[in-house]
């Protein structure tokens, strides 16, 4: 037997559940109700209302990418520098909360930030003015940085404890200042970790659904929920699979992008 | 020994890891333009002796003279020091060209001689492909160091560091990696290098060929202490002490007492030496080459045996050689080297001459004492 007929489960898994739901989602989002052909519903989504909730998307979603990727690094860089030895117990603890439901999660981080919750109940207790956390787009963005940062620490984490220490002697070596070790060799090197890293945290946060309307009261819509309206309190799954197209394009587009940086694609981009 | 003519000095050099010492008060100097060899088995300390003067480990205590100033403290990357490290350590992510180019462009316009950034960008090319024609390599600039060979990867990584035209470079086991042959070669390239450039190389190596192929002066170390300085033939020829002995070439060591001057006696067998100065009925160390046993007639040699073994070398016969001291099969295995092939089986007679016979100081502890004149090296 052929060595790739040891792939086939994972085929016909892929066609069962990744090609033929892509199928549907093509068809519905280029048919109406009736299933006549049209493009009605991309010329509705067009509209200022649906592409304001599309660009909040992105930008929340660029906005969490950054934070967690400036929170990332240095946790990551500290975690994988040599003279920490505790670093195994510490990653672990970081992954914990992966293995909780994010929904869990984000019902406990409300509980946290509410307004009668555990932080302003005790800045009011030591005489401090509580504030308003839930239902800006402040929170949203915490609960997102909260659910993605692992995936941004990890991958960089495994990238910088590869990473030869032999190397970092011979920047010093041939005249790096400490500082220029980090810019010169360590930053460059670990780029591939970066990518995948952001990749990781940019595809799942712009298409955050439940986060944002659980953090905002509802305050703030993205395009997640939008596809979750469509298809589920709407069911008009002709303009959700429409939605959920544009969303593919574009999340391809940017991923893509990220192949410019990484030329070797050693960090998991598309193509 | 002019005492300007010094470029490295170490002074009672002790360094810890945690509990354990791995230097033991090292001693030693290195001339300019020397190609100085330290050499000893893994876990020697010869490494840690490499980085303490690379910069990358503190000694515990004592110090590191360069041209007569201490370097305690002083960063690697303010010494006029470039390390060839054994694993290469490329840049993986800068291409041939800029891995060499590396060191240069840290520089300013001024550190290279020139005033513009224009001339700068000139000035590095021009040194880059200085640097790849000695190490042959031109051509590769472009290439990714992942594409490249073990062996090209180590010529990049010496030209790397030549290029910023050191004082000293320090070369750990550079060559560790790359099969016999390719390693011959480099071990003659680099040799050429030096000479040419005139700059001091600090090489490590457990491999005693390489070191007497290489090196103007040899460092044996084990234990953390220096065994013995000296120029190659003096090391091979008349090692201090049955480790040096032992470590730098193959030999047959023997107990023996030295009976007076020039008679000592081992295997229950009287022998002439050359040797003096030992106290009466010393119990010594005696060092005898496998190439130095001359293989006799039955019964007229100095020591009668059978032939265990014979292997086949190339250049000559490797025989071990049971004597018949203690009785039938009881005696001890020599190893033998000779042109002339005797069968397994084959009673022969072994003969040494008097200049062949080497009697050394037994060490005092178990774990080789050091040789006290540490500094003591030939001009």
């Amino acid at each position: 037997m052929k060595r790739s007929w040891y792939a086939s489960p994972y085929a016909l898994w892929m066609v069962l559940f990744t090609v033929v739901p892509l199928l549907f989602v093509c068809y519905y989002a280029f048919t109406d109700a009736a299933g006549a052909f049209t493009t009605a519903n991309f010329t509705k989504i067009a509209q200022p209302m649906y592409l304001l909730v599309l660009w909040d998307s992105l930008r929340l979603a660029v906005y969490c990418t950054a934070l967690c990727l400036l929170i990332g690094y240095p946790t990551a860089y500290f975690l994988a520098s040599r003279d920490f030895s505790r670093a195994q117990s510490l990653v672990v603890l970081i992954l914990v909360p992966m293995w909780m439901n994010f929904l869990l999660r984000t019902y406990a981080m409300m509980t946290l930030l509410e307004d009668n919750g555990v932080l302003n109940t005790l800045l009011r207790s030591i005489g401090l003015p509580g504030f308003k956390l839930i239902g800006t787009e402040g929170a949203v963005l915490l609960g997102m940085v909260y659910n993605y940062l692992p995936f941004m620490v990890l991958p960089i984490y495994t990238v910088l404890k590869k990473m030869d220490y032999s190397v970092i002697e011979a920047a010093e070596d041939l005249g790096c200042s400490p500082i220029r070790v980090v810019s010169r060799v360590v930053l460059p090197m670990s780029i591939p970790g970066v990518v995948s890293g952001i990749t990781m945290v940019f595809m799942p946060a712009v298409t955050t659904f439940s986060i944002s309307r659980l953090m905002s009261s509802g305050m703030v819509y993205l395009v997640g929920d939008m596809i979750e309206d469509y298809f589920i309190s709407m069911n008009n799954r002709n303009v959700g699979s429409s939605i959920s197209l544009v969303m593919l394009v574009l999340i391809i587009l940017s991923i893509g992008f990220l192949r410019k940086v990484d030329p070797d694609n050693q960090g998991g981009g598309l193509w | 020994m002019i005492q300007d003519m010094r470029l490295i000095e170490l002074k009672g050099v002790c360094k810890n890891f945690g509990d354990t010492q791995v230097l033991h008060d090292v001693d030693l100097y290195i001339r300019k333009c020397e190609f100085i060899t330290l050499l000893g088995p893994s876990g020697c300390g010869k490494t840690t002796l490499l980085r303490i003067i690379g910069g990358f480990e503190m000694p515990s205590s004592g110090e590191v003279l360069f041209e007569g100033k201490d370097m305690t403290g002083i960063p690697p990357y303010k010494r006029r020091i470039n390390t060839v490290f054994q694993k290469y350590a490329l840049f993986n992510h800068l291409n041939v060209y800029d891995n060499i180019a590396f060191g240069l462009n840290l520089k300013t316009p001024e550190q290279l001689g020139v005033q513009t950034k224009k001339e700068k960008k000139e000035e590095i090319a021009r040194r880059v492909n200085r640097m790849l024609k000695l190490v042959k390599m031109e051509g590769y600039e472009k290439r990714s160091t992942n594409a490249l060979s073990g062996g090209q990867q180590q010529r990049i990584a010496i030209a790397r560091a030549l290029v910023n035209e050191p004082e000293v470079l320090l070369l750990d086991e550079p060559l560790g990696a790359l099969d016999l042959k390719l390693r011959k070669e480099m071990q003659l390239e680099l040799k050429a290098m030096q000479q040419q450039l005139g700059i001091t190389f600090i090489y490590v190596t457990h491999d005693q060929e390489e070191a007497l192929t290489m090196s103007d002066t040899i460092a044996v170390m084990n234990g953390g202490r220096i065994q013995q300085i000296g120029d190659p033939k003096g090391i091979y020829d008349e090692p201090k002490n049955a480790f040096v002995a032992d470590f730098i070439g193959e030999s047959n060591i023997v107990d023996g007492v030295m009976l007076q001057d020039d008679l000592v006696k081992f295997r229950d067998t009287e022998f002439q030496c050359v040797d003096e100065g030992f106290d009466t009925n010393e119990p010594v160390d005696v060092v005898i080459r496998p190439e130095d046993i001359m293989i006799v007639g039955e019964d007229v040699g100095m020591l009668s045996g059978t032939v265990e073994s014979v292997i086949f070398k190339g250049v000559h016969y490797e025989m071990m050689i049971r004597d018949e001291i203690g009785g039938e099969g009881q005696g001890m295995l020599w190893k033998v080297h000779s042109t002339t092939m005797q069968p397994v089986g084959t009673r022969v007679g072994m003969t040494i001459v008097p200049y062949n016979i080497h009697i050394m100081h037994k060490a005092k502890t178990a774990d080789a004492e050091p040789v006290s004149e540490t500094g003591d090296k030939e001009a």
